[in-house]
């Protein structure tokens, strides 16, 4: 495995002010994303999950600590960085199509517009959706405007790829399209993408990651680095005959809900 | 009931048959009244045979009920019974031969006053909304317009017509002038608004997408604010219409409101009806374009 550390996360604090009362999103948070991995940030709501994509994003700062993407700290947005969040991603105003041309646009300004044109037509076929290029995001589906800003992520072609709980507001047979999606894309290609990938669902980060880093809440912090080993390609069928990932989810499972027990008085929690 | 007859085609029939069989006195032109009837009747028709939105059709006909019901009311009051003094109360068919004989004037007048209210409301709209969106996307600028905004924003700009009728040279310039600033605040404060309004999130993918801040304002928080900015509009548009003829009803020498204040002064009530019908036209025809132009602009939306 590569081990040149793409993102290394170096005791990150994250604090609010709230109206004068300070809220801590995350304490003294570690962990490294190596390049060319696809790493789950995996916890339940209110763990600073996707505090720190924004952070990895460059939309925030940390008011402690550091992080690192390539060895330098990071300061502000970069096109080397591409998001799919969860919501609201596309601009509503543009049609699918003018989505992914204008993030092509910015990641190559000395392309033609033919050329821009030309890729953008080629990820909204990719994703599925070459049909429905000239819609406004309106008039797609939840699970259709995903794939348009999968498409417009993979159209940057970055390095790094951002995604906050990009399935989240699916619908199952949809969510599960998805995936499927996500893990042949995550699959093709020489030179592999670096995935940093927040969810709440525990089989969703095991089908797709190498590596899961566990979180837990109040305030949010690391609770356990989790490699998971499995060749690839994956399918989500024969995955869950694999030796090994009852142990895995097990362990998880218990690691989510030992969290939970806590936050509700440390005792038994019934399952 | 059956469906093909609304209450709107029984008062029909009622208006008629009073306007055309009711005997009246001289010179109340009944058939000219029966003319507008027939005319609006026959629009109905034609809406009815091909309107695909039943429930707009349905609701055209419970206005023309009323209309109908006014228009039977007021050629009985007026023309037949005459309970009305026909010199401050014209019948239907009077207005409607004056309106028809004064077609040439009003287009005259409409042309004058189109010069001014597009001359002051496009002015405003020119520097409201580029001057808006700056304002709004910076911080520091929108705070500190926000006084002026509310202490100038609410003073009724029909106060500056006297005043700057005599500062400035011409009535046309003072015209322009407050029909520019009485649509300006609307629009700006509007626009402000916008830009506040525009999802947050919205703003953090185009950030991620490294916009300038061009690009941001042009691609991203223009298009967000669009359906604020176009609801200052329609206010800073009806501000100038408001604004519009009352500039030329006090100090104008043509235009629409100058053609209703002119023959109020004669006391030749038939055109000063006339006058103002023409204006409720211009206005709802305007009204129409503003609408489509509106619908355009946000047809991204559900």
């Amino acid at each position: 495995m590569d081990s040149v550390l793409k993102l290394d996360v170096q005791r990150i604090d994250m604090t609010y002010d709230d109206g004068g009362k300070s809220f801590t999103a995350l304490s003294d948070v570690s962990f490294a994303v190596e390049k060319g991995l696809f790493v789950s940030i995996l916890g339940p709501s209110g763990c600073g999950k996707s505090t720190i994509l924004n952070l990895f994003a460059g939309l925030v700062s940390p008011t402690g600590g550091r992080i690192l993407l390539d060895g330098e700290p990071i300061s502000g947005a970069g096109l080397d960085r591409s998001v799919v969040f969860q919501h609201y991603s596309l601009f509503p105003w543009m049609s699918a199509r003018r989505n992914v041309e204008l993030a092509a646009k910015q990641a190559f300004p000395e392309k033609s517009s033919a050329e821009i044109s030309g890729i953008a037509s080629g990820f909204l076929e990719i994703v599925g959706l070459a049909d429905f290029a000239d819609k406004f995001p309106s008039e797609l589906s939840g699970g259709m405007q995903q794939r348009v800003s999968i498409a417009r992520a993979l159209a940057m072609d970055s390095e790094v790829l951002l995604m906050d709980e990009p399935f989240g507001a699916i619908d199952t047979k949809n969510r599960v399209a998805l995936q499927d999606l996500l893990l042949s894309l995550c699959e093709r290609g020489a030179e592999k993408k670096t995935v940093v990938f927040v969810t709440h669902d525990i089989d969703e980060a095991i089908l797709l990651s190498d590596k899961i880093i566990v979180m837990a809440s109040g305030p949010g912090r690391v609770q356990a680095e989790i490699s998971v080993g499995f060749k690839r390609p994956r399918d989500r069928v024969s995955l869950v005959k694999e030796e090994g990932y009852v142990s895995i989810r097990n362990r998880i499972v218990s690691l989510f809900y030992a969290d939970i027990a806590d936050k509700i008085g440390g005792g038994e929690v019934v399952i | 009931m059956p469906r093909f007859l609304r209450p709107a085609d029984i008062a029909f029939a009622a208006a008629i048959a009073v306007t055309l069989f009711y005997p009246s006195a001289g010179g109340m032109l009944s058939g000219h009244a029966a003319g507008l009837l027939i005319l609006v009747q026959a629009v109905f028709i034609v809406r009815r045979i091909f309107g695909k939105d039943r429930e707009a059709v349905v609701a055209s006909g419970d206005a023309l009920f009323v209309v109908y019901v006014f228009l039977f009311s007021w050629e009985l009051a007026a023309a037949k019974l005459n309970v009305l003094d026909s010199f401050l109360y014209p019948s239907p068919g009077v207005v409607v031969k004056t309106f028809i004989d004064e077609i040439p004037a009003l287009l005259k007048g409409l042309l004058s006053s189109l010069r001014l209210l597009l001359g002051g409301y496009l002015l405003a709209v020119a520097v409201a909304v580029p001057a808006g969106l700056y304002f709004g996307y910076k911080r520091r600028l929108k705070l500190a317009s926000k006084p002026f905004a509310k202490v100038l924003g609410p003073i009724p700009p029909l106060v500056y017509i006297p005043y700057a009728i005599a500062i400035l040279p011409t009535f046309r310039a003072a015209s322009i002038f407050i029909i520019f600033i009485g649509a300006l605040w609307p629009i700006f404060i509007n626009t402000m608004n916008g830009v506040s309004d525009v999802d947050k999130r919205v703003i953090d993918t185009a950030k991620t997408l490294k916009l300038n801040d061009r690009q941001m304002i042009l691609w991203v928080i223009l298009p967000g604010s669009v359906s604020s900015i176009m609801s200052g509009a329609n206010i800073g548009l009806s501000f100038s219409f408001i604004l519009l003829t009352s500039a030329e009803m006090i100090g104008g020498t043509s235009g629409m409101g100058w053609y209703v204040k002119y023959f109020s002064d004669f006391a030749n009530y038939p055109k000063v009806i006339v006058g103002i019908v023409f204006i409720g036209i211009v206005v709802t025809i305007v009204t129409f374009f503003f609408d489509s132009l509106e619908r355009y602009l946000l047809r991204w939306r559900k």
